[in-house]
């Protein structure tokens, strides 16, 4: 027996619109700690690892644990049914091969009920080994996002390179070049705008921009982005949900053969 | 002139085969070379004797299979299983080379492939150009219904059987091509001036007696000018058609013309069998009706067709053309079943056939061996049919999945990348190993929703091919070659295939898409993470 009630319901909205387009198929793995998620995007070059502890639901209830497969479309579907204000509740029963989510709007006037099927999905968890990053770069969500998709329409990759003085992504595209540096700044009035750069040695890295964008569809999840980057290691990219837990992208950088790419001089 | 030539194509094979990875097989090169299929099994078969080494061959395997169902069955094998499957049939079977490639293709389809593509851009040449699948000058298949005549190479124009000359006439055949056709240029002008007249009158049976002789002087004889005609890029080419032709009949529907099909076929063939045709020309209209039917509605569509037919009234033999160029996916198979790209492969050895029939049936009308030749053959059709039709369901499958589902990709995902790893040009080659000059290439790419496209996209490399052109018409001084290799160029412009398939749905196969796509420099998660 399952049943996870989440208060505020929006979340869930918005981690399935950050993680739909990256993983079609998913597990879901509930357990007495929270209800998390690891998947690879089809290609095995991006990895999603999402949680949401125990403690941030409302009422966690799981009497064992259970993994549950879903298409994260479909889930995406019957999310997307339910408001912004909404509380949404999981269930699902031992042995059922089905998952309800249950919408109760927030003045209890309106409950709705979707049932979806579950599948079978063969998991492939990851064991990701803790690392200490050279490099970790905390930045306000919607400047990272901005960054991506600017760079995005200039070219396939980024280099993301740290340096003391801040953080350059740059890209090389057919139509030329750009280059945008975020300094270090942690003088802002609120501390969800500063940008602060944690460094043991400088980082360059090339990464396509493509699963970059695809990462920044969480950014109303948070919005602080962490990039942690170590030169033979893929980037995490995370985004922090309130008191609950993390969603969390880990992309496989590119591997530079010929320096003449898109790499600049760091 | 033919073994000197050959000895040239033979020539040829290995580089194609070694360098360039490609899939050559017997039917491409009788339609490359314009030799004959059974010249082109017989060199293929000096290539495999003269190479034994380093290189693949698949065998075609036909003959009547052990067992209670003992079907009339072709088979391609390898050479390790070809003892085994000898084994397999009943009795003798026959053996030949389909094709030479340099490794055994993983995707069947890659056999067949560059047959396809070379297929396709034959038929997509300009409509006045005449190539060896429109005149279907080695066509070997009789159809009662539709004859050539007279000099002409007896050709055949609807159900052509695809793949199916393997055991059949194999020795007869060679020669038909070669000699049936007496090169009559004047004939062509009077086609020429019949075009203007109209089509149901009388005249269409000159038009259409001389367009085949005429396409039989581009086929045989007469090298140089098919050249010519074969240089004009397509897109200029249709436009020229459509002024030229507006002569002919405006309005009118596709039935009109496959009437005159029939009426075409009618006078060229001696009296006696005027009742014999009469059936299949309303078997011609049915089925042209059906075909409508199929067609349906669409506004566009009534158009292009009426332009096609215009085209195609003043060349008379060409209507299979009308099919392919409309394609519109369901339809599109139809055509291969119908105007089948793999004709020149059975061609001339069923050429033979038919001349010998339209022989025999002048004189004695047996009805009855052409009926049970016939039966024979539909069975060959069955079996070559899958053959030749499953890759490229196959095929398709695969793009639809890769464009719709994307959970379908990562296997193929997986196939590619270590494919591109390798290094890109050789990938392209790999995956599809065709025309030297145009090739069929899978790309995977992630689509906006994350999701992983594979397609199937053309890449024409045109300086490569430009390159290869000149290169090659230097070293041939056999205009034939010339021919053959010209012939690309033309076909490259209208890439019809990605009608079919979603070849760039966004427009963008340029270097951005292909960068990302599966680029063998992207690193894989795994090799970072290990399962646990």
């Amino acid at each position: 027996m399952l049943e996870l009630r989440l208060v505020q319901g929006s979340l869930l909205k918005k981690v399935l619109e950050a993680i739909k387009d990256l993983v079609n198929d998913a597990n879901f793995d509930c357990s007495a700690t929270g209800f998390s998620l690891q998947a690879m995007d089809s290609s095995h070059v991006a990895l999603v690892a999402l949680l949401l502890r125990s403690e941030g639901f409302e009422h966690y209830r799981c009497d064992r644990n259970l993994s549950m497969g879903m298409n994260l479309g479909n889930m995406a579907k019957m999310l997307k049914c339910a408001g912004n204000d909404d509380i949404i509740t999981l269930k699902a029963d031992d042995g059922s091969d089905t998952v309800t989510f249950m919408f109760e709007s927030p003045t209890q006037d309106k409950i709705s009920d979707f049932e979806m099927k579950l599948m079978d999905i063969d998991s492939e968890h990851l064991g990701i080994p803790e690392a200490e990053y050279h490099a970790i770069v905390r930045m306000p969500s919607s400047e990272f996002g901005r960054i991506c998709k600017d760079l995005s329409s200039i070219g396939d990759t980024v280099v993301i390179s740290v340096t003391k003085e801040g953080v350059k992504f740059s890209t090389r595209g057919d139509i030329g070049t750009a280059n945008i540096v975020c300094r270090q700044n942690n003088t802002v009035d609120k501390p969800e705008e500063a940008t602060i750069i944690e460094m043991t040695e400088p980082v360059s890295l090339t990464f396509a921009l493509r699963y970059m964008n695809s990462f920044t569809k969480a950014t109303p999840l948070s919005s602080i982005v962490t990039l942690s980057l170590s030169s033979d290691l893929p980037v995490v990219v995370e985004y922090k949900i309130a008191e609950m837990g993390y969603i969390r992208f880990y992309l496989a950088p590119k591997i530079e053969e010929d320096e003449d790419e898109t790499k600049p001089q760091v | 002139m033919a073994q000197i030539e050959t000895l040239g194509i033979l020539e040829e094979i290995e580089p194609l085969v070694s360098d360039k990875l490609q899939v050559v097989s017997y039917k491409w090169l009788s339609r490359n070379y314009l030799v004959s299929s059974n010249t082109a099994k017989r060199l293929l078969q000096e290539f495999v004797d003269k190479h034994r080494s380093g290189l693949e061959v698949v065998y075609t395997l036909s003959g009547w299979l052990k067992g209670d169902h003992r079907n009339y069955h072709i088979r391609l094998v390898s050479s390790p299983k070809l003892a085994e499957a000898k084994q397999e049939f009943d009795g003798n079977c026959s053996v030949q080379v389909y094709s030479v490639q340099s490794c055994i293709p993983k995707d069947p389809a890659a056999l067949w492939n560059s047959e396809f593509v070379q297929a396709e851009e034959l038929f997509k040449q300009h409509f006045t150009i005449d190539n060896c699948l429109r005149d279907n000058r080695f066509c070997g298949i009789s159809n009662s219904f539709v004859q050539r005549n007279v000099e002409g190479t007896p050709g055949m124009i609807a159900n052509p059987l695809p793949k199916t000359a393997g055991g059949i006439g194999q020795s007869k055949s060679s020669s038909v091509s070669q000699n049936s056709t007496v090169p009559q240029p004047q004939h062509y002008k009077v086609q020429q001036s019949s075009q203007k007249v109209g089509l149901q009158s009388p005249n269409v049976v000159k038009d259409t007696e001389s367009e085949i002789t005429g396409t039989g002087v581009h086929g045989q004889n007469t090298k140089p000018p098919a050249d010519k005609e074969k240089v004009p890029p397509l897109p200029a080419g249709k436009k020229k058609v459509q002024n030229g032709k507006s002569t002919s009949d405006t309005g009118g529907s596709l039935a009109n013309f496959w009437g005159r099909a029939s009426a075409k076929s009618k006078p060229s063939v001696p009296p006696e069998n005027t009742d014999v045709i009469a059936n299949p020309t309303a078997n011609a209209e049915a089925q042209i009706c059906a075909r409508e039917a199929l067609d349906g509605g669409s506004s566009d569509d009534d158009g292009e067709k009426i332009n096609f037919k215009r085209a195609s009234n003043g060349e008379g033999s060409r209507k299979r053309r009308v099919v392919f160029d409309l394609s519109d996916e369901d339809e599109y198979e139809d055509a291969v079943n119908l105007a089948s790209p793999d004709i020149p492969k059975g061609q001339s050895s069923l050429d033979q056939k038919q001349s010998t029939k339209l022989l025999v049936s002048e004189k004695s009308k047996l009805n009855s061996e052409k009926e049970i030749e016939n039966k024979s053959k539909v069975k060959e059709e069955m079996v070559t049919d899958k053959e030749s039709n499953l890759p490229l369901r196959e095929d398709s499958s695969v793009i639809s999945k890769g464009a719709n589902a994307g959970t379908s990709s990562p296997e193929k995902v997986q196939i590619c990348i270590p494919e591109s790893e390798l290094n890109k040009e050789d990938k392209a080659t790999l995956a599809a190993p065709n025309s030297p000059k145009k090739r069929k290439v899978l790309k995977t790419r992630i689509d906006e929703r994350g999701r992983e496209v594979t397609e199937v996209i053309w890449d024409g490399e045109e300086a490569e091919a430009k390159k290869a052109d000149s290169s090659k018409t230097k070293k041939s001084d056999s205009s034939t070659v010339g021919n053959t290799v010209n012939r690309p160029p033309a076909a490259k412009k209208s890439p019809a295939i990605g009608n079919t398939v979603p070849s760039n749905p966004t427009g963008k196969a340029g270097n951005k898409k292909a960068g990302s796509s599966k680029d063998p420099k992207q690193g894989n998660i795994l090799s970072f993470f290990k399962r646990v």
